[in-house]
């Protein structure tokens, strides 16, 4: 960046050296009927200027309230029970509305999850920017826009200028979340909060903004206080980090110390959940922690984490640990954090591990050949509306070929709008296809369900991503497990019943789930009743549409176990769709790659995450965030964003952004032109893209590990 | 409602009545709910207790007229010395609890004329709505410009044209305020339909080939059921407040059951002599209306709190 | 957005169609027979025939559904073979129809068996005179002559076979032989104009209805210069203070008057502003169809009765949508700004929480207007409602149609104002 930035400075109070923000023992109580709740306890840290500490944990741990108790955005409901919260060593606890929105804004500022909910609809940006300016530095309008379009650029906001006059919904998410990040900066904040700004970003967007992130805080020297569920991105832009569970801070470090060697049992059992990028079901195993978090209202009285844990002994039950530090530096919520030595853990007898088959290479059950999904869209203007204009199509699967084999898993990534879910959804039938062949155990699959054979239906089924939608919440578990045995008439009435308590125990539920409410499951009990009613018809394919990307992690773990456990126990073929590349590096036998409704390598998993790659490939692998901070990852970015696939680039869709090109013949010009060619190197691997093999085999892996020390 | 469980067999639920007991505790959660549920049950064994009894035959003429409230009339009497007080109790009768069917032979079926027209605009607007909603497309084209074009009227005037129509009677009114409350049902419901339409245990019964009924009526229509219950409560007190404005012009239910509306237009003439027959029906009208939108607007609180 | 407006304005012009068309068929098809109710039910069956055959209700309705809405002088002058035209007659200001043979105003009349043509001279008088030619011969042989009557109505007589029909006159019912053998009614139709005679007065609707309209539009139009500013004003106040006591005072005041009919609201203001305190009077004598413009004060109860239950609505669906406003995540941004409270108020919250109300309140417009209907008919203010009322009373469709149909245009052009108004507010669609 070459432009000069004129930033005013003044706001941080120098004189004071002490952190710039530090909580000691905070508790954090909603009033809620007939009592109160304690969400937060005994919470205590600083972070210093230019530091970015990280808050991690699941939902539900607290960590977002931490984030709203120091902006003093607790709701009617919410107060700070006990302990303080000092901000520049003022006291913020107490202090009048009138002051804290003084600070607020201007020496601490924000950033959230959703940025599209977070700006006003009906403002333009640059009003919503320009306000920062001329509400707490009073400062003229002119000047303050020209700060704004500034800041705009610090951001690599292209067209700046312009942006200051269009509203939120006319630009896209990742630069909705670059102005919410400029608007958070404009005054220079001594305190930057951020609560998972880049949760809802695909990931090669995720990166760039990680990347600003890490940038504006070597610049702009301000504290950060970085909330996420994401270990990966805590070990891409978190110096320190503090682990949290059912309100309480279990761990507190750098970020080299606890990746390094996690001390807390928690800590460590979530570093179990989550499959390192590379890792597969055959050579590794994901541990899920067993339980559930406690709600704040019944909490145990000793170490919160004590009924979870499997080093607890008598004293974790009865003593509530304090936070203490160890040699390394780190602090530790544990009374035997000395004595656990994670290299000798044992997974405890009621962790669900699935058994695993090896699956030899088999008949395809399901043949897809050129397959093609086309939307009309219908325009706005006059002439579109009297037909004058020719129709337009979103390209939204293009050319689709693969085959799945019976019993094995195919794995489907791709950010949001790849054309991914159109595929299975044209697959499973609730979409006809446009053009192109489809065939599942040799019946035509072109068309949707109304024009399928009832025992055609009964072999396709699908589990779905949103734990809180997947169930109908006015019926009970049993009923809708035995649904589809009812409309199959694959078990007789009277025995639904005996069946779908079997399934339930399969899914390890048991029968008590019967008469159960879905609102009376938790997020990972709803997902294994809407696989039990996947596999109650015992389909031979089940397409799973990220299943287990609304998770947290140990959740997460567990069901991606019950799922390897169920297909090699019944023997059924699978197409898992998701955004996670090490999830479904894990889960897969083979995967295919998409963009903008093309695929754009398929093969078998573990040739697809190593040379030769697709150039996208490449990419997407090096915008992964890993939770390992010493895996040196290489550092490639995408430009732009992702075109309209109404009107997708010629030649090779992803031309316009492939940071390879020009290793393609003719400079690249050949991208622009022409169509690929499928490339193949060996057993089935296949890449859709003009550079030749010989080169692409000549890039390094994406991922390389720096030497232990 | 056509709420329909699926068939399975030894499946243990809970009993309707503890249902019914589960609805009634999220509302007196509430304090304006259970003000609300208060007014409108007061009412309701009003009208219980005049299907057995009455201080007087509520249309016999045996007082001096215009009487103030006394210790023999408690609300006082009519410009035809007729009690008041009977005759607001008789009065609940063909809002609430009878509907009597044409003819002379004063044959009456359960339900009163303000429940069954809810009762039809619901039906007629949850069938609407949920094929607009689910179906879309043309579909959604077609029922909604229909729909429009009844939101179109003014409700009074739609009433006045129908009865114009048809004339005057209890299934007029019940036609009347069917076709009137039918779109302001249909569009909750279309909205309800295409929210819950996105939802994957509605992919999941489209994956299993079900048909277009089933997914509409058992697979959205339950879920609706919330929304709907708030809705018809303020639609009951719309009822009434039609019922009492058509009687008021004249055009309401017909004798010789007395109506509240008819009650009021009677009086006025008389306001200048006698008050209180003005004041009575008129308090009777505003207060059933009051409750039931007060217990609405509890039930909506406790539905949308209990969903949070 | 041109997508919308062009929808908005389509869907609009559909909507009054339909209107029509069910207006139409639920009064001229769906209720009874309207001879009974002019002629009175001690009439023949015979002259109840001949007197609708003379209204011109023997055509099948869909015909008759044209006719009323589009009119029927340009079918009737194929017929005749000359234009049509309407002139009005100065004395009594009513239109007649002539036809314009070669220039000359022309109507027929049929007396003892001879044809005679009426010429209109310049002065307005007629003159009469013998008709030989013009008879044309069917393929039957026999000769019939299509012109137009001294009633406004093209009518086809036959030569020889004049029907024997019943003719109503102020004396009483007369029986006449000669007569012709079809009627077609001249009319304009509604789309110009033209909403046919009542039956209750035998004058067009139209001439009654435009002073009417007047009325209603001065007083529903001084309601809502009442009703939307502090409306608006109550429900953001309520909503802004959400749960405190001001929104509680401001809610249960709000219910409680949209909960009252306005025939109950309008009675307590009269008994408490009428009776008991005596400002105002209590019962308002509208001597002409002008009064209110020679005494304001008559409005003032009228107008009071329509705002209250308008305000009790609009109010709450304004603190509805100020209280779902007030907890969108983009106020929560503009509060962790530091914009102080006001601002947040006025400058983020307003303009989204005054979108939705905007299409409710013109969508609510026809309520409005309903609630016109019974205060009129409370303080016999006459207006449009009343006339609605008094007609329906009657049973007289074409002023029932004439009145409900400008009751549906007023209801749906606020609507579209109120779609087209959400459309510049909201930039997700103005700028689409």
């Amino acid at each position: 960046m070459a432009t000069t930035t004129s930033l005013d400075t003044s706001s941080i109070t120098y004189g004071h050296t002490g952190p710039v923000l530090k909580l000691e023992n905070v508790a954090i109580a909603y009033k809620v009927r007939g009592g109160e709740i304690e969400a937060v306890q005994n919470v205590s840290f600083e972070i210093n200027r230019g530091e970015s500490h990280g808050l991690v944990g699941e939902s539900g741990c607290g960590k977002s309230t931490v984030a709203w108790a120091v902006v003093n955005f607790l709701g009617a409901n919410g107060y700070v029970k006990r302990g303080s919260i000092r901000f520049l060593g003022r006291e913020l606890t107490g202090r009048s509305g009138e002051d804290l929105r003084r600070l607020r804004g201007d020496q601490i500022a924000m950033v959230y999850q959703d940025p599209m909910q977070a700006l006003n609809p009906s403002l333009r940006l640059g009003d919503q920017l320009k306000e920062v300016l001329t509400v707490h530095r009073g400062m003229a309008d002119a000047e303050a826009a020209r700060r704004s379009i500034e800041m705009l650029e610090r951001v690599y906001m292209p067209d700046a200028a312009d942006v200051m006059r269009r509203f939120p919904h006319q630009i896209s998410g990742g630069q909705q979340q670059r102005v919410v990040i400029a608007m958070a900066l404009l005054n220079n904040p001594a305190l930057l909060i951020m609560d998972e700004p880049t949760t809802a970003l695909d990931v090669t967007v995720e990166a760039a903004v990680l990347d600003l992130i890490a940038d504006l805080r070597r610049e702009f020297d301000t504290a950060i206080m970085y909330i996420t569920h994401n270990l990966g991105v805590v070990a891409r832009v978190c110096s320190k980090v503090g682990v949290m569970y059912a309100g309480e801070m279990v761990e507190r470090g750098l970020v080299e110390q606890i990746f390094k060697r996690p001390q807390h049992p928690y800590t460590q059992g979530l570093m179990r959940c989550v499959p390192k990028l590379g890792a597969d079901k055959a050579s590794s195993m994901l541990y899920p922690i067993r339980g559930r978090v406690p709600p704040p209202h019944s909490r145990p009285i000793g170490c919160v984490f004590g009924p979870r844990c499997d080093y607890a002994q008598e004293r974790c039950r009865m003593e509530r640990p304090a936070l203490r530090t160890m040699p390394n530096g780190v602090q530790v919520r544990c009374h035997f954090a000395e004595d656990i030595d994670p290299s000798q853990w044992q997974p405890h007898e009621d962790v669900e591990l699935p058994t695993l088959r090896e699956v030899v290479a088999s008949e395809p059950i399901l043949e897809v050949q050129h397959l093609k999904k086309y939307y009309e869209v219908s325009g706005s203007t006059i002439k579109d509306i009297l037909g004058l204009r020719p129709k337009s199509y979103v390209k939204a699967v293009e050319d689709a070929t693969f085959t799945v084999q019976k019993g094995r898993t195919l794995g489907v990534v791709g950010e949001s709008g790849c054309g991914k879910s159109t595929l299975i959804k044209t697959i499973i039938g609730l979409e006809d296809s446009t053009d192109g062949k489809a065939e599942f155990m040799g019946f035509d699959i072109t068309g949707n369900i109304a024009s399928r054979d009832i025992k055609l239906i009964q072999e396709l089924q699908m589990v779905f991503q949103n734990p809180d939608s997947t169930m109908n919440p006015s019926y009970t578990v049993g009923q809708q497990i035995g649904r589809p045995m009812v409309r199959f008439k694959t078990v007789p009435k009277k025995q639904v019943r005996d069946e779908v308590i079997k399934i339930l125990q399969a899914m390890r539920l048991g029968e008590t789930y019967y008469d159960r409410l879905p609102r009376q499951l938790s997020g990972g009990e709803k997902q294994r009743v809407g696989i039990a009613r996947a596999l109650a018809s015992h389909p031979n394919l089940v397409l799973c549409d990220e299943p287990v990307s609304a998770l947290d992690v140990s959740v997460q773990a567990a069901i991606l176990n019950l799922l390897l456990d169920a297909q090699s126990k019944l023997g059924t073929t699978m197409v898992f769709i998701a955004h996670d590349l090490s999830v479904v590096r894990f889960f897969s036998d083979d995967v295919a790659v998409m963009y903008l409704g093309q695929i754009m390598e398929i093969g078998p998993a573990e040739a697809i995450y190593a040379p030769p790659y697709h150039p996208y490939t490449e990419a997407l692998l090096s915008a992964v965030p890993i939770p390992d901070p010493t895996a040196a990852q290489k550092h490639i970015r995408l430009e732009g964003s992702v075109p309209s696939a109404l009107n997708p680039p010629s030649g090779c869709r992803f031309h316009t952004r492939c940071p390879q090109r020009h290793f393609a013949p003719e400079g690249g010009a050949v991208c622009a032109t022409q169509i690929p060619p499928w490339q193949e190197t060996d057993n089935g691997h296949k890449i859709f893209c003009h550079i030749p093999l010989e080169t692409l085999r000549t890039f390094d892996p994406v991922i390389s590990h720096k030497e232990k020390d | 409602m056509t709420v329909a469980q699926p068939a399975l067999g030894a499946s243990k639920r809970p009993s309707r009545l503890r249902k019914l007991w589960d609805t009634l505790s999220v509302v007196l959660n509430s304090r304006i709910g259970t003000v609300g549920l208060a007014i409108v049950v007061f009412w309701v064994v009003i009208a219980l207790l005049s299907l057995f009894w009455t201080p007087y035959p509520p249309n016999s003429s045996l007082f001096v007229q215009n009487l103030p409230p006394n210790l023999t009339n408690v609300l006082g009497t009519d410009h035809l010395g007729r009690d008041l007080a009977s005759r607001l109790m008789q009065g609940t009768q063909v809002i609430l609890l009878k509907t009597r069917l044409p003819g002379d032979t004063h044959v009456a079926i359960p339900g009163g004329v303000a429940l069954w027209g809810v009762f039809g605009s619901l039906f007629l607007g949850a069938i609407l709505g949920l094929n607009a909603g689910y179906r879309g497309g043309w579909w959604d084209q077609v029922i909604m410009q229909v729909l429009d074009a009844l939101i179109a009227f003014p409700v009074i005037v739609l009433y006045l044209v129908i009865i114009a129509a048809l004339g005057q009677g209890d299934l007029v009114v019940i036609f009347a305020i069917t076709i009137t409350g039918a779109p302001g049902v249909a569009r909750l419901v279309r909205s309800l339909a295409l929210d819950i339409k996105t939802r994957d245990y509605i992919r999941a019964a489209e994956t299993r080939g079900e048909s277009l009924a089933y997914i509409m009526y058992r697979e959205i229509l339950p879920n609706a059921r919330g929304p709907l219950l708030v809705d018809a409560m303020l639609r009951v007190g719309y009822a009434i407040f039609a019922i009492g404005t058509l009687g008021f012009l004249g055009l309401g239910l017909p004798p010789p059951d007395p109506d509240w509306g008819n009650m009021v237009n009677e009086a006025r003439r008389n306001i200048f002599l006698n008050q209180w027959a003005v004041i009575f029906p008129s308090l009777a009208i505003a207060s059933l209306v009051v409750g039931l939108n007060l217990f609405a607007d509890g039930l909506r609180e406790e539905i949308t709190r209990y969903q949070k | 957005m041109a997508r919308f407006i062009i929808r908005s304005i389509l869907s609009t012009i559909i909507t009054m169609l339909l209107v029509s068309f069910a207006l139409f068929f639920l009064l001229e098809v769906g209720s009874g027979d309207v001879t009974v109710k002019i002629l009175g039910i001690e009439s023949t069956p015979e002259q109840r025939a001949s007197y609708r055959a003379q209204l011109g209700l023997d055509a099948p309705p869909l015909q008759r559904y044209f006719d009323w809405l589009i009119g029927n002088d340009f079918r009737a002058e194929k017929l005749v073979g000359y234009p049509l035209v309407s002139i009005k007659n100065q004395q009594t200001k009513e239109e007649e129809w002539w036809a314009n043979v070669d220039g000359q105003l022309t109507r027929w009349q049929m007396q003892k068996g001879q044809l005679l043509a009426l010429r209109r001279q310049p002065d307005g008088s007629r003159t009469k005179h013998m008709v030989s030619g013009g008879w044309q011969t069917a393929k039957n042989g026999q000769e019939f002559f299509w012109g137009v009557d001294t009633d406004n109505r093209a009518v086809k007589w036959v030569r020889g076979a004049g029907e024997t029909v019943w003719v109503r006159t102020k004396a009483g019912f007369r029986k006449e032989g000669d007569g012709p053998r079809q009627y077609i009614p001249l009319r304009k139709g509604l789309l110009r104009g033209d909403a046919g005679q009542s039956l209750q007065t035998g004058r067009p609707v139209a001439v009654t209805l435009i002073p009417r309209v007047r009325n209603t539009l001065v007083l529903a139009g001084v309601a809502f210069l009442f009703i939307m500013p502090l409306a608006l004003f109550f429900g953001i106040m309520a909503g802004i203070n959400e749960g405190k006591p001001l929104d509680r005072v401001i809610s249960i005041l709000g219910l409680g008057a949209t909960a009252t009919p306005e025939f109950v609201s309008g009675i307590f203001l009269i008994l408490i502003f009428g009776i008991w305190l005596r400002v105002l009077p209590a019962v308002a004598l509208f001597t002409s169809a002008d009064a209110i413009f020679s005494n304001p004060k008559l409005l003032a109860l009228p107008v009071m009765t329509l705002a209250l239950v308008e305000l009790g609505y609009v109010s709450r669906m304004t603190r509805a949508s100020m209280v779902e406003v007030m907890s969108a995540p983009y106020i929560r941004t503009a509060i962790i700004k530091g914009m102080p409270y006001r601002r947040v108020v006025f400058k983020h919250a307003l303009r989204n929480a005054l979108m939705a109300p905007i299409t409710v309140i013109m969508l609510h417009v026809n309520w409005l207007v309903g609630g016109v209907v019974v205060v009129e008919a409370i303080f016999g203010y006459p207006g449009l409602g009343k006339y609605i009322y008094d007609s329906a009373i009657f049973g007289d469709p074409n002023a029932v149609e004439a009145a409900a149909m400008l009751t549906v245009t007023i209801a749906i052009s606020t609507r579209l104002v109120g779609d087209l108004a959400y459309t510049f507010l909201n930039p997700r669609i103005r700028y689409s």
